[in-house]
């Protein structure tokens, strides 16, 4: 055991970096993927692997390499596609939220508006990408309208579930001590539905991103999916594989953010993150007094 | 396409006659609206076709032409193929691996990267591999039919209660019948949520496979249509995608309530009173 230092407070985080299990089995999986990539990169040197079908570890390595220190030509097309997929994911999240907040607060409006939310479920949001290249052109818009109306569902979906899950006698209670609509909604409603909120957004980050991408692969000039499809036409399998790579971690990235923007926003969830903002907002009120 | 329904609507929200009517209203009074908008040019009908146009659209392509036929055939044959074998891979590859705990443990980063990577973006690399044709497409769709089914398994599977299958091991159960009798079903309402995920995102791979690569398919289609502005002919191959993909999610739908029958109060009941002449004819 390495539990030191004050006693109820819990073991730092990298602690675990002292733990004997945790470094044994640390110690096996990097062993496996080095053994692993070891025999790959054998199979590619001796031949025994058709370079046009699965390049070396290392050729992909040098690929990768050249993508991003000696021509640095990926940066743009990241951030191209970056830039698609988050002005997507806001534009698709303010309507689907927007929405999904209407439906919760009227019966009527959420009779009349599910048809067309189901409808628009049911159909592949990828098979609206050549209407919308004809609709926006070819540049960034028509990628940026794709990834808006992807992301829209799983956000409308989510919100409204997590609108419509309030506990009864709450909101009772709420009315009795004369809240107004706008304080159920805002101070019961909308923080009850925040953890459902965002576990919609995490969902739909990653779609936005797929949705740039596929409306890239469909036409563009610039983007990492045009970037992976020329690089797979010209068979440069090596470079291809680099860009995926890279796609792993822009999706690994967004994810990141979003799930740093749920801890930061429903801190009540999480004890660590409740604790400190309870201490900040005590010095807060001491000052005040 | 995601696969949920809209939350909040219980069975007395269901359709009575007026609502129907009252759908149908604003449904026509829209389109009217559009039909106005094209008719007297204040939209531009190459870009935003007429209803009545789109209608028309669908007799062509379905019966007057006919050619919507064929690349129907072709997409829904892809998906189909493409999800059988996607899911059957997904899960079998997933139980044989949650069957040890040290696989398990070991392969769970690598699933954790694969979960990050767009799916769909494999496919310009499939093309390069397998060449423009069936092969790739019924690739393409498989790899996305994939994961969603393999990782539910392996979670279900790892969120087994240990508690139970412990007393099960106590009592002599062999591996074989902790596995089919308490994992698997444990485990049965993830992994039909992940078949479900699996055959919602199938239709969204074999188009994009389509789009990239073939030369049928209603992806391909859909492309050329709207590549030579036949835009009220595009929508009309959209609508039609609308429906399949509507009747796959209700094929899904039933074959859950079918499968996992104890998380549908109907399905329980059926199975009960089936249960119960069984046990009573003995």
């Amino acid at each position: 055991m390495i539990a030191r230092g004050a006693p109820g407070r819990k073991p730092a985080r990298w602690m675990v970096l002292l733990d004997p299990v945790f470094l044994r089995r640390l110690a096996t999986h990097v062993l496996i993927f080095t053994s692993f990539i070891a025999v790959w990169e054998w199979a590619g040197q001796t031949g025994r692997l058709n370079d046009l079908i699965m390049p070396a570890p290392s050729a992909i390595a040098a690929a990768i390499w050249r993508m991003y220190v000696v021509t640095g030509e990926i940066y743009w097309h990241f951030f191209v596609t970056m830039f698609e997929a988050v002005s997507g994911f806001v534009i698709g999240g303010v309507i689907g939220l927007g929405l999904a907040i209407g439906a919760a607060l009227s019966l009527t409006f959420r009779r009349y508006v599910a048809p067309y939310a189901v409808a628009l479920n049911v159909t592949p949001g990828i098979a609206v990408t050549p209407i919308f290249i004809a609709w926006f052109g070819f540049g960034w818009n028509s990628k940026i309208a794709l990834a808006a109306l992807i992301v829209f569902f799983p956000i409308f979906v989510n919100s409204l579930s997590g609108l419509l899950r309030v506990d009864r006698d709450t909101e009772e209670l709420m009315r009795s001590l004369g809240a107004s609509k706008m304080q159920t909604f805002f101070k019961l409603m909308l923080p009850n539905a925040a953890p459902m909120i965002f576990a919609g957004f995490k969902v739909a980050i990653t779609t936005a991103l797929v949705g740039a991408i596929v409306a890239e692969f469909a036409s563009a000039t610039e983007g990492i999916g045009i970037m992976m499809q020329r690089y797979a036409h010209r068979l440069d399998i090596a470079a291809s594989i680099g860009v995926l790579i890279s796609m792993a971690l822009m999706g690994l990235l967004l994810f990141t953010l979003m799930e740093v923007a749920d801890r930061r926003t429903v801190f009540w969830l999480r004890p660590e993150r409740l604790e400190q903002v309870s201490r900040k907002r005590r010095r807060r009120l001491m000052a005040l007094k | 396409m995601s696969d949920e329904s809209i939350p909040g609507l219980s069975a007395e929200d269901g359709l009575t006659w007026r609502r129907v009517f009252n759908h149908l209203a604003i449904l026509v009074a829209f389109l009217t609206v559009w039909e106005m908008l094209t008719v007297t040019g204040i939209a531009d009908e190459l870009l935003y076709p007429r209803p009545t146009l789109i209608i028309y659209s669908f007799y062509s392509l379905f019966i007057d032409q006919g050619i919507v036929w064929r690349h129907l055939w072709i997409t829904m044959a892809t998906v189909l193929s493409g999800f059988v074998v996607g899911t059957i891979l997904g899960i079998s590859l997933a139980v044989v691996a949650g069957l040890s705990e040290t696989a398990r443990r070991y392969m769970k980063p690598y699933i954790i990267v694969l979960e990050a990577t767009p799916r769909i973006a494999i496919g310009p690399l499939m093309l390069a591999w397998l060449g423009f044709g069936f092969e790739a497409k019924l690739a393409i769709v498989t790899l996305v039919c994939f994961f969603a089914p393999f990782i539910n398994t392996l979670t279900g599977f790892l969120s087994a209660d240990e508690d139970q299958i412990e007393l099960m091991r106590s009592l002599g159960a062999s591996k074989w019948q902790i596995l089919t009798k308490a994992m698997v079903p444990d485990a049965m309402p993830l992994i039909m949520a992940g078949i479900r995920l699996a055959m919602a995102s199938a239709l969204g791979g074999a188009l994009v496979a389509e789009f990239i690569s073939s030369n049928e398919g209603m992806g391909v289609l859909l492309n050329n249509l709207a590549a030579v502005l036949q835009m009220s002919a595009a929508f009309a191959a959209l609508l039609t995608l609308t429906v399949l993909g509507f009747f796959l999610y209700r094929i899904m739908e039933s074959l859950e309530s079918w499968i996992i029958f104890w998380h549908h109060d109907d399905s329980m009941r059926r199975v009960a009173r089936k249960r119960q002449t069984y046990w009573s004819k003995l």
